[in-house]
């Protein structure tokens, strides 16, 4: 590019780069066309059909708190749930919702104890099968593994935990909010449902100019070279930008329980009175962890390897990040099919 | 207009390219020093102090935005939360309702069918209230 075209092509780049941040709020996502099975309060339970089902054993999937779980099904061509689907796959979707300050006093139990039971029954009463296959992710893989923990005839077949915090001292948060001064309560308190713009700077400040730099600066760089993918980094914004608050009464439990004292790894959580056993998770377990993964370390998540009591239990180190490692432009070649065969062989009558 | 080859054949990189890539050493550099600050106490020390007073203003602010709408005599959003409390308790006794018409359903339909249903549900597992 001669120096008068690089003078011509400024203009033009920067109204194509104004362009693409100006219209993210208007990127398709989450557009698998699904149908709703079941809502109580803010949860609904949606389910993609496949044309060409192949395996008997649906899949249920279950994200976090925080952030919306289109994530999962982030754009056509792009898609986990559209690949599962592709794959054979009856399909369920846990949706929390988006919570309000009347859902402060929902605490984890709610999700555990009442929210994923009540997802699995009507997952199995709409598919007409016996068993599910789990699939969470983030904090949605440890509600997951909790409630196989605290019930261990739960009609799961396989437990499959995606970039999933179970041991959190050594971790960035564990450092911000185990600390005395970190006034948990106060917050939960306060705000009633923490505000999800407040738990998106959190997660951004752990690496701030990556964050708030790199990635529009990348975004420039791509759009001048003429090699952006506007849809890409549109799709993945917007999700980003969707953030959902925090009930209280979870968000304060969360931190506590899993910050500040650490109780999962420590075999002290106890949810209704309940102690969640790892030992009694007895299902086909496959533990997904990214190397690059700042938000739930991969050595956060190892320990679980050894805690759980099944005897089939695989895992799968990637490089990638906490989200990119499933929503990167290389997930769809480099772990969506190792996961699909892992549950291939294990979704069968 | 540089590309005159480098020892092992490659051509050499040309001035903008070079710029790009010392602009790009600079940046991993300060990203990685920035994440360096933010996993340090003192950071972690701030960042709680941030926290507290911003739920400081925000106690204020709800509470003198609750006044005002309560003087003038319009429901504030605590009365509207206790409202919705109220909705969805409801909502949790008629899940109950349905979960137990569901399992009075299995049930019959199994004892029609002689028995051989024996399809478990997650509640009867669960025993989720």
């Amino acid at each position: 590019m001669t120096a008068l075209e690089r003078l011509a092509r400024t203009p033009i780049a920067a109204l194509e780069f104004a362009n693409t941040i100006l219209t993210e709020r208007d990127a398709p996502i989450g557009t698998t066309p699904k149908d709703v099975v079941w809502t109580h309060r803010n949860t609904t339970l949606y389910r993609y059909r496949s044309t060409e089902r192949r395996y008997p054993v649906p899949v249920l999937l279950v994200f976090a708190l925080i952030n919306r779980p289109d994530i999962f099904d982030l754009r056509r061509g792009h898609s986990f749930v559209e690949f599962l689907v592709g794959e054979g796959y009856d399909v369920f979707m846990v949706d929390w919702g988006v919570p309000d300050e009347s859902d402060n006093d929902q605490g984890l139990d709610f999700y555990v104890c009442d929210e994923i039971p009540s997802a699995i029954r009507e997952t199995l009463r709409a598919s007409g099968q016996d068993e599910v296959s789990m699939l969470g992710w983030c904090i949605g893989g440890t509600l997951s593994l909790m409630h196989c923990g605290l019930f261990p005839d739960t009609p799961v077949r396989n437990l499959l935990l995606l970039t999933t915090p179970v041991d959190t001292s050594g971790s960035l948060y564990f450092n911000w909010t185990a600390r005395d001064s970190f006034d948990v309560d106060h917050v939960a308190e306060v705000y009633g449902s923490v505000p999800g713009r407040s738990i998106d700077w959190a997660n951004k400040m752990m690496k701030p100019v990556t964050n708030y730099w790199t990635t529009y600066r990348r975004l420039w760089q791509a759009i001048y070279d003429g090699e952006s993918k506007p849809d890409a980094h549109q799709a993945m914004a917007k999700w980003v930008a969707d953030n959902p608050p925090f009930p209280g009464k979870a968000y304060r439990e969360w931190i506590t329980f899993m910050y500040k004292e650490n109780r999962l790894v420590r075999e002290r959580m106890r949810l209704r009175g309940t102690r969640v056993d790892l030992r009694q998770v007895d299902q086909n377990v496959l533990v997904v962890t990214a190397g690059a993964d700042h938000i739930a370390p991969r050595q956060g998540t190892l320990p679980l390897l050894d805690m759980v009591g099944s005897e089939d239990v695989t895992h799968f180190d990637r490089p990638g990040g906490h989200i990119g490692l499933m929503a990167g432009s290389r997930a769809r070649k480099e772990i969506w099919p190792d996961i699909a065969e892992w549950l291939a062989e294990r979704s069968d009558r | 207009m540089a590309d005159k080859p480098n020892q092992d054949g490659a051509p050499a990189p040309t001035p903008e390219q070079e710029v790009r890539r010392l602009y790009e050493e600079a940046e991993t550099r300060v990203a990685r020093a920035a994440e360096r600050v933010v996993s340090r106490d003192s950071f972690g020390e701030l960042l709680a102090m941030v926290t507290e007073n911003a739920v400081a203003l925000t106690r204020i602010g709800n509470e003198a935005m609750d006044l005002v709408l309560r003087n003038l005599r319009i429901a504030s959003r605590q009365d509207i939360n206790r409202l919705t409390r109220a909705l969805g308790r409801t909502e949790d006794k008629l899940e109950q309702v349905l979960q137990e018409v569901e399992e009075l359903r299995d049930e019959l339909g199994s004892s029609s069918n002689g028995g051989s249903n024996s399809r478990r549900t997650s509640r009867r597992s669960s025993g989720s209230s």
